[in-house]
């Protein structure tokens, strides 16, 4: 099971006392090019994730530890004016469904906010080092 | 005249050894130590020195040899602990940290160049594994360990014939 789904999953869970969001799976989600966040409010977006494979160790005779770098990108868009009361919580929940990765080095999450047009998008990433 | 180049894999191995036909390079019943991230060898002379009054600068003479060969690894668990297989070469059974433990005495080769084939040259000698100190970290992901192997004796350059 990939880690996106894994995300999918306790986000799903997370949320679920959240009636005025939910997540779609669906990938990609783009329309003619616009985002499909954009015009589906309150609607969780998961981007297909990223992996990048490091060294970590390399041994005389020639033995490598590789650390995998996976990082996923999530998106909420909600109107601007008219935020629901609970905005807060879902976004932290959104930011703990990363605990659900375990074995990992190290587990971040993070958000960015952008406001166009009335309508405020949360960029989550969240990153997972695992070796 | 050139560089040693440690880079193809085949260099700078150790080979542990309960005698010393054991811990010849090549020699299938070795311990070849796998992981190791880097390899000192030391072989030092001790010296005295001492401080005439017609001279302004001190003069010395050399005491007897302090040798020894220290590295870092990425531990192997086998290796480190033992597949206590009742291996001719004890260093096999036993493992590293219970052939430190033991206090026995071991022998070992550090290959310097090349396979173990003609003209390769080893180094080689005698003594007793110390300075393990396996380290853990969430950072690190796997476990680290310092060895040194301190000489009870002459180390040997050899040229493989």
């Amino acid at each position: 099971m990939s880690k996106r789904t894994d995300i999918i999953g306790r986000i799903t869970t997370n949320i679920a006392a959240h009636t005025n969001y939910s997540i779609s799976e669906e990938l990609p989600f783009d329309s003619g090019g616009i985002p499909l966040y954009t015009k589906n409010l309150n609607t969780i977006y998961v981007d297909q994730q990223e992996i990048a494979v490091e060294e970590l160790y390399s041994t005389l005779d020639q033995g490598v530890v590789n650390e995998t770098t996976t990082t996923i990108n999530a998106y909420l868009a909600v109107d601007a004016k008219n935020q629901f009361s609970d905005i807060d919580t879902v976004v932290a929940n959104l930011l703990i469904a990363r605990n659900v990765i375990t074995g990992t080095v190290e587990s971040t999450s993070d958000y960015e906010t952008e406001i166009a047009e009335d309508v405020i998008t949360y960029t989550f990433e969240y990153n997972f080092i695992t070796v | 005249m050139a560089v040693i180049n440690v880079t193809s894999g085949n260099q700078a191995i150790l080979t542990l050894g309960s005698n010393a036909a054991l811990a010849v390079p090549g020699n299938a019943g070795g311990l070849v130590v796998p992981f190791v991230q880097d390899i000192t060898i030391n072989a030092t002379p001790g010296t005295v020195r001492y401080s005439t009054l017609d001279s302004t600068s001190s003069s010395a003479f050399t005491t007897v040899n302090e040798n020894s060969v220290s590295l870092n690894i990425l531990v192997d668990e086998t290796v480190m602990f033992g597949d206590d297989s009742g291996n001719v070469n004890t260093v096999i059974d036993r493992g590293l940290f219970r052939t430190s433990t033991d206090k026995t005495e071991i022998n070992f080769s550090v290959l310097v160049t090349g396979t173990g084939t003609t003209g390769d040259i080893y180094i080689a000698g005698k003594g007793f594994i110390g300075g393990l100190a396996p380290t853990a970290s969430i950072d690190g992901a796997v476990w680290l360990s310092p060895v040194e192997l301190i000489c009870n004796g002459e180390l040997t350059q050899t040229v493989e014939s």
